[in-house]
Protein backbone atom coordinates (compact mmCIF):
# COMPACT_ATOMS: atom_id res chain seq x y z
CA UNK A 1 0.00 0.00 0.00
CA UNK A 2 1.43 3.31 -1.09
CA UNK A 3 1.42 5.96 1.59
CA UNK A 4 3.86 8.63 0.39
CA UNK A 5 2.67 11.43 -1.86
CA UNK A 6 5.16 13.70 -3.60
CA UNK A 7 4.03 16.55 -5.80
CA UNK A 8 5.36 19.79 -7.23
CA UNK A 9 3.68 23.06 -6.35
CA UNK A 10 4.72 26.12 -8.35
CA UNK A 11 7.95 24.38 -9.33
CA UNK A 12 8.98 23.20 -5.86
CA UNK A 13 8.91 19.53 -4.90
CA UNK A 14 7.05 18.63 -1.67
CA UNK A 15 6.34 15.46 0.25
CA UNK A 16 2.82 15.60 1.64
CA UNK A 17 2.67 14.88 5.40
CA UNK A 18 0.44 11.81 6.04
CA UNK A 19 -1.96 14.02 7.98
CA UNK A 20 -2.81 15.88 4.74
CA UNK A 21 -3.03 13.00 2.28
CA UNK A 22 -6.70 12.41 3.08
CA UNK A 23 -7.54 16.12 2.98
CA UNK A 24 -8.43 18.38 0.08
CA UNK A 25 -5.73 19.93 -2.07
CA UNK A 26 -7.22 23.31 -1.07
CA UNK A 27 -6.50 22.58 2.63
CA UNK A 28 -2.99 21.38 1.85
CA UNK A 29 -2.16 24.51 -0.17
CA UNK A 30 -3.58 26.95 2.36
CA UNK A 31 -2.77 25.28 5.70
CA UNK A 32 0.39 23.27 5.00
CA UNK A 33 2.09 25.47 2.40
CA UNK A 34 0.62 28.84 3.37
CA UNK A 35 -0.44 29.51 -0.22
CA UNK A 36 -3.56 31.42 0.72
CA UNK A 37 -4.10 33.00 -2.70
CA UNK A 38 -6.32 30.02 -3.54
CA UNK A 39 -9.70 30.79 -1.95
CA UNK A 40 -12.46 28.58 -0.66
CA UNK A 41 -15.88 29.73 -1.83
CA UNK A 42 -18.58 27.09 -1.97
CA UNK A 43 -16.42 24.02 -1.29
CA UNK A 44 -18.61 22.08 -3.73
CA UNK A 45 -17.01 22.79 -7.10
CA UNK A 46 -19.56 25.41 -8.16
CA UNK A 47 -17.83 28.76 -7.69
CA UNK A 48 -14.32 28.24 -9.09
CA UNK A 49 -12.60 30.47 -6.49
CA UNK A 50 -10.28 27.55 -5.64
CA UNK A 51 -9.25 26.86 -9.27
CA UNK A 52 -5.66 25.64 -9.70
CA UNK A 53 -3.86 23.99 -12.61
CA UNK A 54 -3.01 20.30 -12.25
CA UNK A 55 -0.51 19.35 -14.95
CA UNK A 56 -1.69 22.48 -16.75
CA UNK A 57 -5.42 21.66 -16.57
CA UNK A 58 -7.81 23.81 -14.50
CA UNK A 59 -9.53 21.97 -11.67
CA UNK A 60 -11.31 22.84 -8.42
CA UNK A 61 -8.89 22.20 -5.55
CA UNK A 62 -11.82 21.71 -3.17
CA UNK A 63 -12.72 18.51 -5.06
CA UNK A 64 -9.27 16.93 -5.14
CA UNK A 65 -7.87 14.63 -2.49
CA UNK A 66 -4.21 15.58 -1.93
CA UNK A 67 -3.13 11.95 -1.69
CA UNK A 68 -4.14 11.18 -5.29
CA UNK A 69 -1.81 13.80 -6.72
CA UNK A 70 1.44 11.85 -6.43
CA UNK A 71 3.80 12.92 -9.20
CA UNK A 72 1.55 15.74 -10.40
CA UNK A 73 2.44 19.41 -10.93
CA UNK A 74 0.16 21.99 -9.30
CA UNK A 75 0.17 25.69 -10.22
CA UNK A 76 -1.61 28.22 -8.01
CA UNK A 77 -2.08 31.96 -8.41
CA UNK A 78 1.27 32.40 -6.58
CA UNK A 79 3.01 30.40 -9.34
CA UNK A 80 1.79 32.49 -12.30
CA UNK A 81 4.46 34.60 -14.02
CA UNK A 82 4.85 38.12 -12.64
CA UNK A 83 4.53 39.65 -16.12
CA UNK A 84 1.18 37.95 -16.69
CA UNK A 85 -0.15 39.01 -13.28
CA UNK A 86 0.80 42.66 -13.93
CA UNK A 87 -0.93 42.61 -17.29
CA UNK A 88 -3.98 40.87 -15.81
CA UNK A 89 -4.17 43.41 -12.96
CA UNK A 90 -3.87 46.35 -15.38
CA UNK A 91 -6.67 45.08 -17.61
CA UNK A 92 -8.94 44.26 -14.66
CA UNK A 93 -8.42 47.79 -13.35
CA UNK A 94 -9.08 49.35 -16.74
CA UNK A 95 -12.39 47.48 -17.20
CA UNK A 96 -13.54 47.56 -13.56
CA UNK A 97 -13.47 43.78 -13.48
CA UNK A 98 -12.54 43.49 -9.78
CA UNK A 99 -14.53 44.58 -6.76
CA UNK A 100 -14.15 42.45 -3.64
CA UNK A 101 -11.48 40.33 -5.31
CA UNK A 102 -12.44 36.97 -3.80
CA UNK A 103 -13.09 35.29 -7.16
CA UNK A 104 -10.09 36.94 -8.83
CA UNK A 105 -7.36 34.33 -8.12
CA UNK A 106 -9.50 31.59 -9.70
CA UNK A 107 -10.22 33.79 -12.70
CA UNK A 108 -6.53 34.70 -13.06
CA UNK A 109 -5.61 30.99 -13.11
CA UNK A 110 -8.24 30.32 -15.81
CA UNK A 111 -7.01 33.32 -17.82
CA UNK A 112 -3.41 32.07 -17.61
CA UNK A 113 -4.54 28.64 -18.81
CA UNK A 114 -6.31 30.20 -21.80
CA UNK A 115 -3.34 32.42 -22.62
CA UNK A 116 -1.11 29.32 -22.67
CA UNK A 117 -3.37 27.76 -25.28
CA UNK A 118 -4.93 25.30 -22.83
CA UNK A 119 -8.28 25.51 -24.55
CA UNK A 120 -8.40 23.51 -27.76
CA UNK A 121 -12.13 24.12 -28.27
CA UNK A 122 -11.29 27.59 -29.51
CA UNK A 123 -14.73 28.34 -30.94
CA UNK A 124 -16.07 28.76 -27.40
CA UNK A 125 -16.91 32.32 -26.33
CA UNK A 126 -15.20 33.77 -23.24
CA UNK A 127 -18.49 33.68 -21.32
CA UNK A 128 -18.69 29.90 -21.82
CA UNK A 129 -15.05 29.27 -20.86
CA UNK A 130 -15.51 31.15 -17.58
CA UNK A 131 -18.82 29.42 -16.78
CA UNK A 132 -17.18 27.81 -13.74
CA UNK A 133 -16.09 31.07 -12.09
CA UNK A 134 -18.82 32.87 -10.19
CA UNK A 135 -18.51 36.58 -9.39
CA UNK A 136 -21.10 38.22 -7.15
CA UNK A 137 -19.84 41.79 -7.59
CA UNK A 138 -19.22 42.78 -11.17
CA UNK A 139 -22.29 41.36 -12.87
CA UNK A 140 -19.93 39.63 -15.34
CA UNK A 141 -20.06 42.18 -18.16
CA UNK A 142 -16.86 43.95 -17.02
CA UNK A 143 -15.17 40.59 -16.51
CA UNK A 144 -16.11 39.33 -19.96
CA UNK A 145 -14.86 42.57 -21.54
CA UNK A 146 -11.57 42.42 -19.60
CA UNK A 147 -10.98 38.76 -20.40
CA UNK A 148 -11.80 39.31 -24.06
CA UNK A 149 -9.29 42.17 -24.15
CA UNK A 150 -6.69 39.95 -22.49
CA UNK A 151 -7.07 37.07 -24.97
CA UNK B 1 -15.45 14.58 -2.01
CA UNK B 2 -18.08 17.08 -0.88
CA UNK B 3 -19.73 14.43 1.27
CA UNK B 4 -16.33 13.42 2.68
CA UNK B 5 -15.32 16.97 3.58
CA UNK B 6 -18.61 17.48 5.37
CA UNK B 7 -18.30 14.21 7.31
CA UNK B 8 -14.68 14.50 8.44
CA UNK B 9 -11.53 13.14 6.93
CA UNK B 10 -11.79 9.72 5.24
CA UNK B 11 -10.01 6.97 7.19
CA UNK B 12 -9.48 4.80 4.14
CA UNK B 13 -9.59 5.60 0.48
CA UNK B 14 -8.41 4.21 -2.82
CA UNK B 15 -7.65 6.12 -6.02
CA UNK B 16 -9.03 4.37 -9.08
CA UNK B 17 -8.28 7.18 -11.52
CA UNK B 18 -4.84 5.73 -12.30
CA UNK B 19 -5.97 2.25 -13.41
CA UNK B 20 -4.86 2.01 -17.05
CA UNK B 21 -7.77 -0.16 -18.21
CA UNK B 22 -10.22 2.36 -16.77
CA UNK B 23 -8.68 5.26 -18.66
CA UNK B 24 -9.28 3.78 -22.11
CA UNK B 25 -11.80 4.49 -24.84
CA UNK B 26 -12.13 1.51 -27.20
CA UNK B 27 -13.94 1.67 -30.49
CA UNK B 28 -14.50 -1.52 -32.45
CA UNK B 29 -16.93 -1.34 -35.33
CA UNK B 30 -19.91 0.56 -33.88
CA UNK B 31 -19.32 -0.59 -30.32
CA UNK B 32 -17.83 1.98 -27.94
CA UNK B 33 -16.34 1.14 -24.55
CA UNK B 34 -15.56 3.96 -22.14
CA UNK B 35 -13.55 3.22 -18.99
CA UNK B 36 -14.66 4.46 -15.58
CA UNK B 37 -11.77 6.94 -15.23
CA UNK B 38 -12.43 8.75 -18.54
CA UNK B 39 -13.36 12.34 -17.73
CA UNK B 40 -16.17 14.25 -19.41
CA UNK B 41 -13.60 16.64 -20.94
CA UNK B 42 -11.67 13.72 -22.44
CA UNK B 43 -14.87 12.25 -23.90
CA UNK B 44 -15.91 15.61 -25.39
CA UNK B 45 -12.48 16.15 -26.98
CA UNK B 46 -12.48 12.66 -28.55
CA UNK B 47 -13.63 13.53 -32.09
CA UNK B 48 -14.76 10.04 -33.09
CA UNK B 49 -17.12 9.91 -30.12
CA UNK B 50 -18.94 13.03 -31.35
CA UNK B 51 -20.08 11.22 -34.47
CA UNK B 52 -20.61 7.81 -32.82
CA UNK B 53 -22.47 8.75 -29.63
CA UNK B 54 -23.51 12.34 -30.37
CA UNK B 55 -26.32 12.53 -27.80
CA UNK B 56 -24.01 11.41 -24.98
CA UNK B 57 -21.37 13.97 -25.95
CA UNK B 58 -24.01 16.75 -26.20
CA UNK B 59 -24.81 15.97 -22.55
CA UNK B 60 -21.18 15.57 -21.42
CA UNK B 61 -20.35 19.01 -22.86
CA UNK B 62 -22.86 20.82 -20.61
CA UNK B 63 -22.27 19.14 -17.24
CA UNK B 64 -21.06 21.65 -14.63
CA UNK B 65 -18.19 23.80 -15.89
CA UNK B 66 -14.78 23.60 -17.58
CA UNK B 67 -13.10 22.79 -14.25
CA UNK B 68 -15.65 20.15 -13.28
CA UNK B 69 -15.55 18.41 -16.65
CA UNK B 70 -11.76 18.10 -16.24
CA UNK B 71 -12.31 16.14 -13.03
CA UNK B 72 -15.69 14.45 -13.35
CA UNK B 73 -16.15 11.18 -15.23
CA UNK B 74 -18.93 9.83 -17.41
CA UNK B 75 -19.28 6.83 -15.10
CA UNK B 76 -19.46 9.24 -12.15
CA UNK B 77 -22.42 10.96 -13.80
CA UNK B 78 -24.09 7.55 -14.12
CA UNK B 79 -23.39 6.49 -10.51
CA UNK B 80 -24.73 9.79 -9.14
CA UNK B 81 -28.06 8.57 -10.56
CA UNK B 82 -29.58 12.03 -10.65
CA UNK B 83 -32.92 12.04 -12.53
CA UNK B 84 -31.57 15.07 -14.40
CA UNK B 85 -28.04 13.75 -15.13
CA UNK B 86 -27.10 15.35 -18.45
CA UNK B 87 -25.41 12.31 -20.00
CA UNK B 88 -28.12 9.84 -18.99
CA UNK B 89 -30.82 10.30 -21.69
CA UNK B 90 -28.08 9.99 -24.33
CA UNK B 91 -26.80 6.80 -22.68
CA UNK B 92 -30.34 5.38 -22.84
CA UNK B 93 -30.74 5.98 -26.58
CA UNK B 94 -27.28 4.50 -27.13
CA UNK B 95 -28.29 1.32 -25.25
CA UNK B 96 -25.57 1.67 -22.62
CA UNK B 97 -24.54 -1.41 -20.66
CA UNK B 98 -22.91 -0.78 -17.29
CA UNK B 99 -19.95 -3.07 -16.50
CA UNK B 100 -19.76 -4.04 -12.84
CA UNK B 101 -17.12 -6.01 -10.93
CA UNK B 102 -17.23 -7.20 -7.32
CA UNK B 103 -14.50 -7.75 -4.74
CA UNK B 104 -14.20 -11.43 -5.71
CA UNK B 105 -13.51 -10.36 -9.31
CA UNK B 106 -16.71 -11.64 -10.89
CA UNK B 107 -18.19 -9.37 -13.53
CA UNK B 108 -21.70 -8.57 -14.66
CA UNK B 109 -23.18 -6.26 -17.24
CA UNK B 110 -26.40 -4.35 -16.57
CA UNK B 111 -28.66 -2.33 -18.87
CA UNK B 112 -28.56 1.34 -17.86
CA UNK B 113 -32.34 1.35 -17.34
CA UNK B 114 -31.94 -1.45 -14.78
CA UNK B 115 -28.82 0.05 -13.23
CA UNK B 116 -30.58 3.32 -12.32
CA UNK B 117 -33.28 2.53 -9.76
CA UNK B 118 -34.36 5.80 -8.14
CA UNK B 119 -32.97 9.30 -7.47
CA UNK B 120 -29.45 8.70 -6.13
CA UNK B 121 -29.93 4.92 -6.14
CA UNK B 122 -28.26 2.37 -8.41
CA UNK B 123 -28.44 -1.41 -8.30
CA UNK B 124 -24.81 -1.72 -7.16
CA UNK B 125 -24.42 -4.14 -4.27
CA UNK B 126 -21.91 -3.52 -1.45
CA UNK B 127 -18.40 -4.36 -2.67
CA UNK B 128 -19.21 -3.69 -6.32
CA UNK B 129 -17.60 -1.10 -8.61
CA UNK B 130 -18.41 0.15 -12.08
CA UNK B 131 -15.45 -0.38 -14.43
CA UNK B 132 -16.89 1.15 -17.60
CA UNK B 133 -19.73 1.50 -20.07
CA UNK B 134 -20.39 -0.18 -23.40
CA UNK B 135 -22.41 1.80 -25.91
CA UNK B 136 -24.00 1.15 -29.26
CA UNK B 137 -22.67 3.77 -31.69
CA UNK B 138 -24.50 5.29 -34.64
CA UNK B 139 -24.84 3.44 -37.94
CA UNK B 140 -24.98 5.12 -41.37
CA UNK B 141 -28.22 7.11 -41.92
CA UNK B 142 -28.49 7.54 -38.18
CA UNK B 143 -28.19 10.54 -35.83
CA UNK B 144 -28.68 11.30 -32.14
CA UNK B 145 -29.05 14.53 -30.16
CA UNK B 146 -29.57 15.68 -26.57
CA UNK B 147 -31.12 18.99 -25.57
CA UNK B 148 -31.85 20.33 -22.11
CA UNK B 149 -33.55 23.39 -20.74
CA UNK B 150 -32.04 25.33 -17.84
CA UNK B 151 -32.67 28.76 -16.35
CA UNK B 152 -28.97 29.68 -16.45
CA UNK B 153 -26.53 28.87 -19.22
CA UNK B 154 -23.96 27.26 -16.94
CA UNK B 155 -23.67 25.35 -13.66
CA UNK B 156 -27.37 24.65 -13.69
CA UNK B 157 -29.44 21.50 -13.52
CA UNK B 158 -31.91 20.63 -16.25
CA UNK B 159 -35.57 21.46 -15.73
CA UNK B 160 -36.24 18.92 -18.45
CA UNK B 161 -34.10 17.20 -21.04
CA UNK B 162 -34.65 14.89 -24.01
CA UNK B 163 -32.40 12.65 -26.12
CA UNK B 164 -33.48 11.22 -29.48
CA UNK B 165 -31.93 8.76 -31.88
CA UNK B 166 -33.29 8.44 -35.42
CA UNK B 167 -32.28 6.10 -38.24
CA UNK B 168 -33.61 6.53 -41.77
CA UNK B 169 -34.13 3.91 -44.45
CA UNK B 170 -31.70 4.25 -47.35
CA UNK B 171 -34.26 6.58 -49.03
CA UNK B 172 -33.34 9.18 -46.38
CA UNK B 173 -37.04 9.89 -45.75
CA UNK B 174 -38.68 6.99 -43.97
CA UNK B 175 -37.80 6.49 -40.33
CA UNK B 176 -36.48 2.94 -39.84
CA UNK B 177 -35.81 3.13 -36.11
CA UNK B 178 -36.24 5.71 -33.36
CA UNK B 179 -35.71 6.00 -29.63
CA UNK B 180 -36.44 8.73 -27.12
CA UNK B 181 -35.42 9.22 -23.50
CA UNK B 182 -36.55 11.95 -21.10
CA UNK B 183 -34.53 13.40 -18.22
CA UNK B 184 -35.54 15.29 -15.07
CA UNK B 185 -39.23 14.44 -15.52
CA UNK B 186 -39.41 11.21 -13.50
CA UNK B 187 -37.56 9.39 -10.70
CA UNK B 188 -35.08 8.10 -13.28
CA UNK B 189 -34.67 8.72 -17.00
CA UNK B 190 -37.79 7.60 -18.87
CA UNK B 191 -37.53 5.53 -22.03
CA UNK B 192 -40.62 6.53 -24.02
CA UNK B 193 -40.60 3.76 -26.61
CA UNK B 194 -44.29 4.18 -27.48
CA UNK B 195 -43.80 7.80 -28.49
CA UNK B 196 -40.71 6.93 -30.54
CA UNK B 197 -42.56 4.05 -32.24
CA UNK B 198 -45.03 6.57 -33.71
CA UNK B 199 -42.21 7.83 -35.96
CA UNK B 200 -41.22 4.45 -37.40
CA UNK B 201 -42.31 3.63 -40.93
CA UNK B 202 -43.21 7.24 -41.77
CA UNK B 203 -41.56 10.38 -43.04
CA UNK B 204 -40.94 13.04 -40.38
CA UNK B 205 -43.93 15.25 -41.19
CA UNK B 206 -44.79 18.01 -38.70
CA UNK B 207 -48.10 16.37 -37.75
CA UNK B 208 -46.40 13.07 -36.89
CA UNK B 209 -43.67 14.86 -34.96
CA UNK B 210 -46.36 16.70 -32.96
CA UNK B 211 -48.14 13.43 -32.21
CA UNK B 212 -44.91 11.88 -30.98
CA UNK B 213 -44.07 14.90 -28.81
CA UNK B 214 -47.59 14.92 -27.34
CA UNK B 215 -47.33 11.26 -26.35
CA UNK B 216 -43.86 11.85 -24.83
CA UNK B 217 -45.28 14.71 -22.75
CA UNK B 218 -48.21 12.55 -21.70
CA UNK B 219 -45.91 9.68 -20.68
CA UNK B 220 -43.62 11.70 -18.42
CA UNK B 221 -44.01 11.91 -14.65
CA UNK B 222 -42.63 15.30 -13.59
CA UNK B 223 -42.75 16.81 -10.12
CA UNK B 224 -43.23 20.42 -9.03
CA UNK B 225 -40.22 21.88 -7.21
CA UNK B 226 -38.28 25.14 -6.87
CA UNK B 227 -37.05 24.84 -10.48
CA UNK B 228 -40.36 24.45 -12.26
CA UNK B 229 -43.92 23.21 -11.98
CA UNK B 230 -45.16 19.86 -13.16
CA UNK B 231 -47.20 21.45 -15.88
CA UNK B 232 -44.33 23.62 -17.15
CA UNK B 233 -42.04 20.58 -17.32
CA UNK B 234 -44.65 18.65 -19.30
CA UNK B 235 -44.93 21.46 -21.85
CA UNK B 236 -41.14 21.66 -22.04
CA UNK B 237 -40.95 17.94 -22.85
CA UNK B 238 -43.27 18.51 -25.78
CA UNK B 239 -41.20 21.39 -27.18
CA UNK B 240 -37.84 19.72 -26.50
CA UNK B 241 -38.98 16.47 -28.14
CA UNK B 242 -39.97 18.31 -31.34
CA UNK B 243 -36.59 20.09 -31.41
CA UNK B 244 -34.46 17.12 -30.53
CA UNK B 245 -36.04 14.70 -33.02
CA UNK B 246 -35.61 17.27 -35.78
CA UNK B 247 -31.97 17.83 -34.74
CA UNK B 248 -31.23 14.08 -34.62
CA UNK B 249 -32.84 13.71 -38.07
CA UNK B 250 -30.68 16.52 -39.43
CA UNK B 251 -27.58 14.75 -38.11
CA UNK B 252 -28.79 11.47 -39.64
CA UNK B 253 -29.19 13.23 -43.00
CA UNK B 254 -25.69 14.65 -42.53
CA UNK B 255 -24.39 11.13 -42.12
CA UNK B 256 -26.26 10.15 -45.29
CA UNK B 257 -24.48 12.92 -47.15
CA UNK B 258 -21.17 11.75 -45.72
CA UNK B 259 -21.65 8.11 -46.72
CA UNK B 260 -22.71 8.87 -50.30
Amino acid sequence: MKTRTCLRVNGTQYEVPPSFSGRRLLDYLRSALGLVGTKEGCGEGDCGACTVLVDGTPMCSCLLLTGVLDGREVTTIEGLPEAFLSQFAAICTEYGAVQCGYCTPGIAVMAAWLRDGGNDMNDEPVSKLFEGNLCRCTGYQQLIEALTALS
Amino acid sequence: MVWASQHGEPQQWAWTGGIDEWRLVDISDKQVRIGAAVTLAQAVRFRELRSLISAVIDGAAVVGSVQLRNQATLVGNVCTASPGGDTLPGLYVHDAMVEVVNAAGSRRSVKISEFLCAPGKTNLAPGELVTGLTLCGLAPHEGSTFHRFTQRNALDLAIASVAARVRFESDGQTVAQASLALGAVGPTVLDVADAAALLVGHALEPSRLRQCAALAAESCRPITDHRASQDYRRQLVQTLTMDVVAAAAARARGSIAMTL
